[in-house]
């Protein structure tokens, strides 16, 4: 055993190994990356072990390669944020029908309360959707043991499982007990198995007796969580007054919920809980108990009222009548994330206990505090893309509410906020190509431009684009390839030079693939030179057809990780006037105002330049590195 | 009045500042400080959307084995923060008493440098954690110790003078921290070392 400092992605990874996982893929997305981001950056707890971790292409693709290892008889385990399982979720319903020969996780990370943006999507609705089993982890240590115990119940019921973990637990860190070694090899025999009636979908016989199957392997799953005992159910010391089931982090604000609210009139003896692990299948059993033990229940789960549908649902069905309070009464949001203050809240509802409102807030110092929209880095290439198109769009007699600017998921998003004001608006993954297209053909006559990272191109940008040659809609993509998948925290992919690469990885090349399409105005262009860039999506906004511009310069941070600058820009004192057009035009963190004359903060700028063509008075000056 | 956040309850310390600034490292070497005391601990950084530039959160839960993540309001034994303004967003979780130790860095986003947003003054922060009944500790950044001719890490030294000047030093040994340094920064090692050495032994 060795106790060490984990974060809940971390553990994740770390439970994946000690299960003797074969096959670890997945695709970036907070708050889930950090579980292949660990794996990979300590490959000599796996490597030499045979087992195989990737960054794949997309999380369909991720799935589906840890489901045919799945098929194939091994573990595997897929990692994913909750957008990405929309992603791949055709696949997942078509496995979750066939069911799987050796054990299958997917990993789902929610975020209640939106740290990284996007919807605040509940995927423990999906779960139902697909009949799957689902456990979620209210803590680090929880994730770490719970890995084991969903391999386990995915190899018993043949069925892949879901294992939900929110922001606030596979962000948190904390010290969880390691079982050593890390990785526990598991022999399993590779199964070549051949059956049209579990491994195709040709004809409704053979779907029809897959969901039959599918339906049985949810109802076994049911004896086993409650053989596993996943679920934990306290029944109170004395005559049961109120019932708390909770699921996932809500849990573990639960003993501080209730030490406060025992200062303001509640019997903590007189409380049962339920600990829920097993969104699906529902622990009916359990629930049963607590509800024939309690007067009222209080549900405690962030997100939709999942688990309160459900005990309201087996309240009616035991001809039980209870007072459930949650999120269908009014009581607590469907928005946001929970902390004490909800458990709190929820029994001072379900008591009818007085607990003064200032317990709850405190002041809002927070309103007196500056502004901060995030911006683009100093160095960053997308800032010369993002000017060049402002740059464009002018000379090209067009105001700037003229021209749609369609964005994609990513840093290149960061394009929306001030001084640009460029990007206006993101959807999900690749979305910037197809809506441009709808905005084409919704009849606008003045240029159409969509904007993407290249990561996001690889991930579900290919097709809208192939979509868009086939019918020659007129239309300027701008693929912003700085070469690696930044947002998220500069994870590796197709396009990443092959000396980042793991060994023996090819680099797919953006700029044979785009030309190989059919696109026949493209144009690879370094968006630090500004002139040209501007230039070329002038030209681009004049043309009919598809046009492709690849903007292409490393990441700003990561070469300057390695200590890499392309020059050094000074400021001349004698020649400032201070007019700020360097800030207000590029909105460079590096460039801030001094007494007589700009300064830029060395230890940011990495020389790109942009700035000297903002300059009017040539007070800005550069060398080459 | 019993505010969220009493003895009973872990030790709780809201840290905040700018992405780049070095607040999560502080948050890291605690967390890893308080383990080697053999304490539990949660530690649950909040990093946003921004490599660099952007408001960085961080909440670290001591003492407690399950504990939820976040830090309820008037929760926080101690708030650490790294940048005036940004420090205004962690006051409503401050408990009554409790410490807010700021160091009065001032990171100006850009539509500030133009004029074209305002940003607050020192004396706002000091109002606003005294309303919060909070002892308001600040310090200069011009204090910065230097280490072999250059500033020495920031983040480090402040975490020294919290451990001197705040409840914090109950909590954590300066050993443990020391420890937790040197298992963290395999280089720059004694940087680091002096840093958290000198901050402990500023005369305010």
């Amino acid at each position: 055993m060795s106790k060490e400092i984990v974060t809940g992605n971390e553990a994740l990874a770390l439970g994946a190994l000690r299960a003797g996982a074969k096959v670890i893929t997945g695709y970036p997305g907070t708050p889930s990356s950090e579980a292949i981001g660990f794996l990979l950056s300590h490959p000599e707890l796996w490597k030499e072990k045979g087992v195989h971790v990737e960054w794949s292409t997309n999380e369909k693709v991720a799935f589906e390669i840890a489901a045919g290892a799945a098929w194939a008889g091994q573990r595997a385990l897929v990692t994913m944020k909750m957008s990405g399982l929309n992603v791949a979720f055709d696949s997942v319903i078509s496995i979750a029908y066939s069911g799987i020969n050796g054990g299958l996780v997917i990993y789902v990370a929610d975020d209640p309360g939106v740290s990284a943006g996007m919807a605040e999507q509940d995927t423990r609705g999906f779960a139902f959707m697909s009949d799957l089993p689902m456990l979620e982890a209210c803590s680090v240590k929880e994730a770490y043991l719970l890995v084991p115990k969903a391999f386990e119940l995915s190899e018993k019921t043949k069925s892949p499982v879901f294992l939900r973990l929110t922001t606030a637990v596979s962000q948190s860190h904390a010290p969880v007990e390691l079982e050593l070694p890390y990785y526990l090899p598991l022999e399993r025999e590779i199964l070549l198995e051949r059956d049209i009636q579990k491994y195709t979908k040709a004809g409704a016989l053979i779907c029809m007796a897959q969901h039959r199957d599918l339906i049985q392997r949810l109802e076994k799953s049911k004896e086993l969580v409650r053989e596993m005992r996943l679920n934990e159910l306290s029944l109170s010391k004395k005559r049961g007054k109120l019932g708390i089931l909770a699921s996932g982090v809500s849990y573990s604000y639960l003993e501080e919920g209730l030490l406060l609210a025992s200062q303001f009139g509640l019997d903590p003896e007189e409380v049962s809980i339920l600990k829920v692990v097993s969104v699906n299948p529902f622990p009916e059993e359990e629930a049963k108990l607590l509800l024939e033990n309690s007067e009222l229940i209080l549900v405690l789960e962030e997100l939709e009222p999942y688990m309160e549908k459900n005990l309201i649902l087996l309240a009616h069905k035991l001809g039980l009548r209870r007072k459930i309070v949650g999120k269908l009464d009014g009581t607590l949001e469907r928005i946001g994330d929970y902390s004490v203050r909800e458990v709190l809240f929820g029994i001072s509802a379900a008591l009818g206990l007085k607990i003064p409102p200032e317990l709850f807030y405190g002041i809002q110092a927070e309103k007196l505090a500056a502004p901060r929209p995030i911006t683009v880095c100093a160095g960053c290439p997308h800032r010369g893309t993002f000017m060049a198109i402002n740059n464009g769009i002018r000379k090209a007699g067009f105001k700037k509410d003229q021209v749609m600017v369609t964005g994609d998921i990513g840093c290149t998003i960061l394009g929306m906020n001030p001084p640009f004001n460029t990007v206006w608006n993101e959807v999900s993954m690749g979305a910037s190509i197809g809506i441009a297209q709808g905005y084409v053909h919704a009849g606008i006559n003045s240029p159409v431009i969509a904007t993407i990272g290249d990561s996001t191109f690889f991930h579900a940008g290919i097709p809208p684009l192939i979509n868009a040659i086939q019918y020659q809609v007129p239309l300027t993509l701008i693929v912003m390839d700085n070469g690696w998948t930044a947002m998220t925290g500069m994870q590796f992919n197709p396009g990443t030079s092959e000396k980042f690469l793991p060994q023996g990885s090819r680099r797919v090349d953006l700029e044979k693939l785009i030309p190989g399409l059919g696109v026949e105005n493209f144009w690879v262009v370094d968006p630090y030179d500004y002139r040209k860039m501007s230039e070329i999506i002038l030209k681009a906004l004049k043309l009919e057809g598809v046009k492709v511009i690849l903007a292409r310069r490393e990441c700003a941070i990561q070469a300057m990780r390695r200590g890499e600058r392309t020059g050094k820009v000074q400021v001349n004192p004698e020649k400032c006037t201070l007019c700020k057009s360097c800030l207000t035009i590029t909105g460079c963190p590096a460039l801030s105002i001094g007494e007589k004359a700009m300064e830029i903060d060395q230890t940011l700028c990495n020389g790109c330049g942009l700035c000297l063509f903002t300059c009017g008075y040539k007070a800005l000056e550069r060398e080459e590195a | 009045m019993q505010a969220i956040g009493n003895p009973e309850y872990p030790y709780n310390i809201y840290l905040v500042g700018v992405g780049g600034q070095g607040i999560l490292t502080i948050g890291e070497i605690v967390s890893q400080a308080v383990n080697l005391q053999g304490i539990p601990v949660n530690f649950y950084p909040t990093k946003g959307m921004a490599q660099r530039g952007g408001f960085v959160k961080a909440q670290l839960r001591i003492g407690k084995d399950l504990v939820g993540p976040a830090i309820p309001e008037k929760g926080a034994h101690l708030v650490l923060a790294m940048e005036r303004s940004e420090s205004l967003k962690a006051v409503r979780y401050l408990k009554p008493g409790g410490d807010f130790l700021l160091w009065d860095y001032i990171w100006a986003p850009t539509a500030v440098m133009l004029g074209q947003a305002f940003y607050p003054e020192l004396e706002v922060v000091k109002e606003q954690v005294q309303t919060a009944q909070g002892k308001f500790i600040v310090v200069s950044p011009s204090l910065l110790a230097d280490f072999e001719g250059n500033p020495a890490p920031d983040n480090i030294f402040l975490l020294g003078i919290a451990l001197r000047r705040t409840s914090l030093g109950k909590v954590v040994t300066f050993s443990a921290v020391e420890e937790a340094l040197k298992n963290r920064f395999k280089r720059f090692t004694s940087r680091n070392l002096f840093a958290l050495k000198a901050g402990y032994n500023l005369e305010l």
